[in-house]
């Protein structure tokens, strides 16, 4: 990293060097050399080595953050806005019948009206109607925010994933943890700062949690949650032939030479860096393997999540999360499941079955154990599906029950972190087509995100190629009426 | 609703009169912000060329100001079903308006309170941020308007954008709700009044960059051979490099560090030059060798390795920021390997070692195919110099993103120049304006990749490669029919249905989708919506009273539908009475038959009317030859066939045109015809070229980055501020070897600077300007501005070769320096900006594996070819230049050690220490298999401990261990045992062990 980036980031956390110091007060507690030799290049106590620095030593952001850490719960596909978080009493009345108006243009040819199959029922204290696809997630309905009036710029996932987690759908940008790991570091030096876990992976795979042209380590660390090994899970996590006493033998070896080699060379923050990261490495090794252990969970807790890889990933995503890792992004499959052109009615009952309980269970055990303050949670897709039913096409593949892409309108929910509970925000028009009220576009949640983590989303800037670039662009509104 | 061509001919006048210029700019569709191609259409800049003559424009008197002039009339309930609007742009100086007392009133009370309250939060120069590019804060910026045009146009209520949008027709504003009627009503008094606006207040001037300024800046002066500073201690230099070196120490009183001992010295220009380490056995021979030549003899040794093009060539690799990988979706390992892209990091390997002069290399990455052309003799294998441009991310097919990716490599490449900054605005800070921007992006919107790639080798030279050639060729064939097959079938199905476009053009609202269908999914029986898209903007541009063809369509659609029947007769008999011909201002007489049998009562029958008089005559003339057609018949026909019907388009665009199942079909069988080309043996190597396109592109600026929204014409041509007075547009094709010449050409220093400035870096371990790929006003001025024009000008006046340079650079003493710290001269430079010492540096990816691989006895040597898996194959021995760079998906491997984003040029790779790092030392297979290797080489195998351990060290670390060390290792190798997995594969000897921990040290892996 060069010194300009370095100091960027430092910057761009606003880490004066009264934090600085504040910060250097804290090493000693816990953060080990590693943090230590970065801070001190920082504020060039030591050489300006810029090997050194630490990327994911914990920063500030620009104000008090009321969100410290994010879960983003990826309902990759396009889960249908109208039969979930969405009810359209007028698209029932007009089911299998031309819509009167509204109509819009999607990736491919549309038809009549199809009115949702699924029952909807007010809940909570603040009676905000959910299907019952969500039943279970819906008990929590006073903690979430909904937002009915998302939209996006295109019907197709690839575009519409990457601007979901990217800010832009085809030039290679930072993903959302990118930004939030290099803004704020990780709360834990044993862990990655972001992690994506998928069983299998979606489509647009590492693009969506790429860094881009931040450096490679805020790049979102892929977990295969199709696998059960926990030393599967990480890259290098275990040594295939020395136990953990042996290595430790190696590494004292190791840092006594190192040690006899810095000598002559004490003024290198680099050299002390790398010794230092051995250390953190050894650390990680357990720390890495426990975090993603679930086993460790006692039943009770096992069995609220309920079977299956959701669950599973879900209560990973909670023990990461209460471990310090700064974002966790969990997608629901490979490719994008929630994508039912055809019989949505049996699809998207199955898929809800997957996770709703899990969802629920995340809620709940972030509640009980006083998380969900602070953590910000996202559910959604990259875009919803469109009230008419998508025609059947020769090779194309729909029975003419299921829906196409809708990027017009659609519904995501948060909760947590400081937004506003039992809350519906916007409308889509009377069909659920088109966002129409307090629309609020993917770059306006993103910009509210950021503001939930204490960032102004204008000034969480990294010079690339000439440019200060930021997550949402040159768009993006903070979205006030979401915050509690 | 409103009047354009009167509009038009009051400023004609005023342009006339006053030198007034108009910018005049058409909107079509109302596009998304990133949509697809818009396929060049050259009619548009003959109509300008035509009206400018009409109107007799005097130059002189406009000569100062960029002038376009397009589109006269308008037809405005057309233009209203369209949401196409004329709108005019430009600086309508001082239009002064007489005071009135009593208007004044009316703007104080009715009109300036509005504004205030209802829209400057978004439209003022206090608003948070202005949208639109629309400020209504002064009376300057209310008529200049903002992206869409000007928001005000006295007196004439139908253009005012203002009107419209609180009217909500078309724009709605403000958003939040419409105002009342009334207060409407009062914004429609004001207009009409002549919009009196009292409020003074003066606009940034439009083409706001100060050529002739920004011409002052550093980096853009000429090279000239820098004046040898004097210093004080004459003895220490050996050459000029020491001399700018000394005399800023000595500047800053500081002295240099003594020259580095024999070990590390070699050590240091071994990794430098060929990135690999000297043997114990070469750092001895070296060490003992007194001659006063004999470094020298070693680095020009080394500059002779063929290793070292694999050092330095990767050094450019990251800038061209090559892959090997296509990042399309679901494709994932071999799957999305580019079968030939190996053939550019090949060249670049060769190219280096040969020495080839640098402008070559800048003319054959950009223009091997037109340099071939005119040259017998080139060698064919030059061609795959190409792949810099062609290597890119693919966007999704986008191509403007292609194109973007094209300019932004090149002039960060070359230029150091942040081009791309101006493809939605001028640049924030350099002279770089959106036209320089478009003017690059003519040169790539020119080029074309060929279907077939040319052969580089002679299939007969590949054991193998005509049995290759023999399988694949009817495969490509059978591509190349399938496409030409769906090709004449889609043009010829749209011919056939032109009635069924004009309805829907005259019938229906654009839908935004239009212009972004490149990834859309089309059925059978479906409009193309970009022909449709391509109607809109053909019909809009050609709807004028002197049209020969749709002057009437342009009148008698600007009818309302109610009135139509009524007055359509009127118009027709008009029309009537115009002179036939085929030239500007008469009327085809094939249109007049037609027009005179019409009846005319709704709109989609003056649709009809055009429809089958078009069908009937293609199909009519079929199978005639073009001598055959009379001048009306031609100029109807052309409407329909010629490059600039709205149903033209390439051949190497039909994918966009195909239906979903026949799409899916044809990039299936692209995709085998790589995976073949990947997975085969003998295939004959081919280079990844471009070529001219068969048309070229005459761009013009695309408003705020947005294809849908044409701004004015541009030639292909070089960055203003790096030409002189007489830049000439570029002549040859799309003028890519134009652009070339342009850069490496004398009059442009920034070429020479930046690429001394990286040689430098990656010499020194840092650079002399810190920002290697920006050059622009934002960048540090170099530490040592002498020094650098020195190192560009030598570069030049060796004819461009950097083996002089790099010569010069590691003989010098400053390169000799020790690294160790002298905290009183750390005291005065803490970064070392000034060179008081040498900076100590840690090896990168390919140096740390390639060294590991080496000492370990397991290199393998081989040179040039396919990518091999390094990353997923702890087994292969291969230097890491050959591994596969999967842009999609690099591995964690080159994540975690810096590798430099393939995504985009990168001149300088990160450094970041993170315990990932330390997981690779420890745990990975590779680690461990180099560890295993290296304890079992036979030279290591001494009788004694001792003796063994001496020779571990001097493998390891080319010298011998001293008492404490051998102790220290003696106490591990006998108190270890071997590990736990006795009996098993992966069981470690102590040695072993040993091995690891000693390929895991600082002292390996940091060069002093």
């Amino acid at each position: 990293m060069t010194k300009t980036e370095s100091d960027q980031w430092a910057e761009a956390a606003g880490l004066d060097r009264g934090s600085r110091r504040e910060m250097l007060a804290r090493m000693g507690t816990g953060l080990g050399m590693l943090g230590l030799a970065g801070v001190l290049s920082d504020i060039g106590l030591l050489a300006a080595d810029t090997a050194a620095t630490n990327p994911l030593s914990p920063r500030r952001p620009h104000f008090a953050p009321k969100a410290e850490r994010v879960i983003h719960i990826y309902l990759n596909g396009g889960p249908s806005q109208v039969d979930t978080f969405d009810p359209k009493p007028m698209l029932t009345k007009y089911g299998g019948k031309k819509l009167p108006e509204g109509h819009l243009s999607t990736e491919r040819p549309t038809g009549a009206a199809l009115a949702s199959p699924f029952r909807f029922r007010r809940r909570g204290a603040s009676g905000i109607e959910v299907s019952e696809i969500f039943e279970k997630t819906a008990a929590h309905i006073d903690d979430m925010c909904v937002v009915r009036s998302m939209y996006a710029n295109t019907p197709n996932h690839e575009q519409s994933m990457r601007l979901m987690n990217c800010g832009d759908e085809r030039l290679p940008r930072p993903s959302f943890g990118s930004w939030l790991t290099y803004g704020l570091g990780s709360e834990n030096q044993n862990l990655p700062g972001f992690i994506a876990m998928c069983p299998g992976l979606p489509v647009a795979d590492v693009s969506n949690w790429r860094s881009a042209f931040l450096p490679g380590i805020y790049q979102g660390t892929y977990i295969n949650t199709k696998r059960t090994k926990v030393d599967e899970l990480i890259e290098n996590i275990e040594n295939p032939s020395l136990s953990h006493p042996e290595q430790r033998r190696q590494l004292d070896l190791l840092a006594h030479l190192n040690r006899r080699h810095q000598k002559r060379r004490v003024d290198d923050a680099a050299l002390e860096a790398r010794i230092a990261s051995f250390e953190l490495a050894y650390r990680m090794q357990m720390a890495a393997t426990d975090a993603f252990d679930v086993e460790q969970e006692p039943k009770s807790i096992r069995d609220l999540y309920g079977p299956g890889v959701q669950a599973r990933q879900l209560l990973m995503a909670r023990r990461l999360i209460e471990r310090g890792v700064r974002f966790v992004q969990l997608y629901h499959g490979d490719v994008q499941p929630w994508d039912s052109h055809s019989n949505i009615e049996e699809n998207h009952r199955k898929l809800g079955q997957a996770c709703d309980q899990g969802i629920a269970a995340l809620l709940t055990d972030l509640k009980q154990r006083g998380l969900l303050d602070d953590t910000l949670v996202l559910c959604g897709g990259e875009f919803g599906r469109t009230p008419a039913q998508e025609l059947g096409q020769p090779g194309v593949g729909s029975d003419g029950r299921g829906r196409d892409h809708n990027h017009w309108g659609f519904s995501v929910w948060l909760a947590g972190g400081g937004v506003k509970g039992g809350y519906v925000h916007g409308a889509t028009d009377d069909f659920g087509y088109r966002a129409v009220e307090k629309t609020v576009h993917v770059h306006d949640l993103h910009a509210t995100m950021l503001h939930l983590l204490g960032f102004d989303h204008e000034g969480l800037t990294y010079r690339h190629a000439g440019r200060d670039f930021r997550f949402t662009d040159v768009y993006g509104e903070v979205v006030h009426d979401l915050i509690a | 609703m409103f009047d354009t061509a009167r509009t038009f001919q009051g400023k004609g006048r005023l342009e006339t009169n006053v030198g007034v210029f108009l910018l005049v700019v058409v909107r079509s569709s109302k596009g998304p912000r990133n949509s697809s191609l818009v396929v060049a259409d050259e009619s548009l800049v003959l109509v300008c060329a035509r009206l400018s003559n009409n109107r007799r424009r005097d130059r002189s008197s406009v000569e100062d100001f960029t002038l376009i002039l397009l589109s006269s009339r308008l037809s405005a309930p057309l233009l209203a079903l369209m949401w196409a609007t004329c709108w005019v742009v430009g600086y309508l100086a001082s239009s002064a308006v007489a005071a009135d007392p009593a208007v004044d009133d009316l703007f104080e009370k009715k009109i300036r309170p509005v504004l205030v309250k209802e829209c400057y939060g978004c439209h003022s120069t206090d608003a948070k941020k202005v949208r639109g590019g629309l400020r209504l804060d002064t009376r300057e910026a209310i008529r200049i308007g903002g992206d869409r045009g000007p928001a005000v146009v006295p007196g004439d209520v139908g253009a005012s954008l203002l009107i419209k949008a609180l009217r909500y027709d078309e724009l709605e504003m403000p958003p939040t709700g419409q105002l009342s009627p009334l207060v409407i009503a009062d914004f429609e008094a004001w207009v009409k009044n002549g919009a009196p606006d009292p409020r003074d207040g003066t606009e940034p001037a439009t083409g706001g960059i100060d050529f002739e300024a920004a011409g002052e800046h550093w980096a853009y002066q000429p090279i000239e051979e820098s004046p040898l500073p004097s210093v004080q201690d004459v003895d220490w230099s050996v050459n000029r490099v020491d001399r700018y070196i000394l005399a800023a120490l000595e500047a800053a009183e500081l002295s240099p560090s003594p020259s580095a001992d024999r070990r590390t010295l070699i050590r240091r220009v071994y990794f430098d030059l060929i990135g690999l380490p000297p043997t114990f056995e070469e750092v001895q021979a070296f060490v003992r060798d007194t001659v006063p030549t004999a470094y020298e003899s070693v680095v020009d040794r080394l500059l002779q390795s063929p290793h070292y093009g694999e050092r330095w060539g990767r050094h450019w690799l990251d800038v061209a920021r090559y892959a090997d990988t296509k990042d399309l979706v679901l494709l994932y390992g071999k799957d999305a390997i580019r079968p030939f892209a190996y053939t550019y990091r090949d060249y670049i390997i060769r190219s280096f070692n040969e020495d080839t002069p640098f402008d070559r290399l800048v003319h054959e990455q950009l223009a091997a195919d037109q340099l071939a052309a005119q040259d017998p003799h080139f060698e064919r294998w030059r061609l795959a110099a190409m792949g810099f441009l062609t290597l890119g991310r693919m966007f999704d097919n986008n191509p403007h993103d292609i194109y973007d990716d094209r300019i932004d490599v090149v002039s960060r490449g070359f230029l150091g120049l942040t081009v791309s900054c101006a493809r939605c605005h001028d640049h924030k800070y350099d002279a770089i304006p959106t036209d320089d921007y478009y003017s690059l992006y003519g040169v790539f919107a020119s080029s074309v990749k060929p279907f077939e790639l040319p052969l580089i080798a002679d299939p007969d030279e590949v054991a193998g490669g005509a049995e290759f050639e023999a399988k694949a060729q009817p495969l490509r064939d059978e591509l190349v029919a399938y496409v030409e097959k769906h090709h004449t079938e889609i043009v010829e199905t749209a011919r056939s249905r032109v009635t069924d476009y004009l309805v829907k053009v005259a019938t229906e609202k654009p839908d935004p989708l239009d212009e972004a269908v490149f990834f859309m999914s089309l059925s059978p029986g479906q409009l193309k919506p970009k022909m449709v898209a391509r109607w809109r903007r053909y019909l809009q541009r050609r709807s004028q009273s002197d049209d020969p063809v749709f002057g009437p369509w342009g009148e008698l659609m600007a009818l309302p539908e109610s009135d139509l029947e009524r007055r359509a007769p009127e118009v027709i008999a008009h029309w009537q009475s115009i002179e036939t011909g085929t030239q500007i201002g008469q009327l085809n007489p094939l249109v007049k038959d037609a027009l005179a049998s019409a009846t005319i009562a709704k709109g989609t029958d003056i649709a009809q009317l055009y429809g089958s008089l078009l069908k009937k005559l293609y199909e009519g003339t079929k199978g005639k030859e073009e001598a055959e057609l009379d001048g009306a018949q031609a100029q109807l026909l052309a409407v329909l066939t010629s490059q600039h019907s709205p149903f033209f388009f390439p051949k190497s665009l039909t994918y966009l045109y195909l239906t979903r199942v026949f799409r899916d079909k044809y990039h299936k069988q692209l995709l085998e015809l790589d995976k073949l080309a990947v997975n085969s043996e003998g295939v004959p190597p081919r280079a990844m070229v471009l070529n001219d396109a068969a048309e070229v592109y005459n761009p013009r600026v695309f408003i705020r980055g947005d294809p849908a929204r044409l701004g004015a014409p541009v030639d292909r041509q070089f960055l203003r501020v790096l030409s002189s007075a007489e830049r000439q547009p570029f002549r040859g094709g799309s003028g890519r070897l134009d652009l070339a010449r342009a850069i490496t050409s004398s009059g442009n220093a920034l070429t020479a600077r930046v690429l001394a400035n990286r040689i430098w870096m990656h010499h020194l371990g840092e650079p002399l300007v810190t920002t290697p790929s920006d050059f622009g006003v934002r960048s540090d001025p170099p530490s040592h501005p002498e020094l650098l024009d020195y190192l560009a000008w030598k570069l030049i006046a060796s004819k461009w070769s950097l083996k002089s340079l790099h010569r010069e650079i590691v003989l010098s003493r400053t390169y000799q320096q020790e690294s160790f710290d002298r905290p009183a001269a750390r005291e005065r430079d803490r970064g070392n900006r000034l060179l008081w010492r040498a900076h100590r540096r840690r090896l990168d990816l390919e140096s740390m594996r390639d060294s590991l691989l080496a000492i370990s006895g397991r290199l393998d040597r081989t040179q040039y070819g396919r990518p091999v898996d390094i990353a997923g194959d702890p087994e292969n021995r291969r230097r890491t230049i050959y591994g596969i760079v999967d842009r999609q998906n690099l591995p964690g491997l080159f994540r975690a050690f810096d590798f430099a984003n393939p995504d985009q040029s990168v001149a300088r790779r990160p450094e970041t220490t993170v315990p990932q790092q330390a997981l690779f030392a420890l745990n990975s297979e590779f680690m461990v298999t180099q560890a295993r290797s290296l304890a079992a080489l036979e030279e290591l195998s001494a009788d004694s401990v001792d003796e063994r351990i001496a020779a571990f060290y001097r493998r390891v670390l080319t010298r011998d261990p001293d008492h404490e060390e051998v102790a220290a290792a003696r106490s591990f190798v006998t108190q270890v045992s071997t590990s736990a997995g006795e009996g098993s594969e992966t069981v470690l000897t102590a040695w072993e062990q040993f091995a690891q921990v000693l390929l895991a040290t600082n002292e390996l892996m940091f060069v002093d």
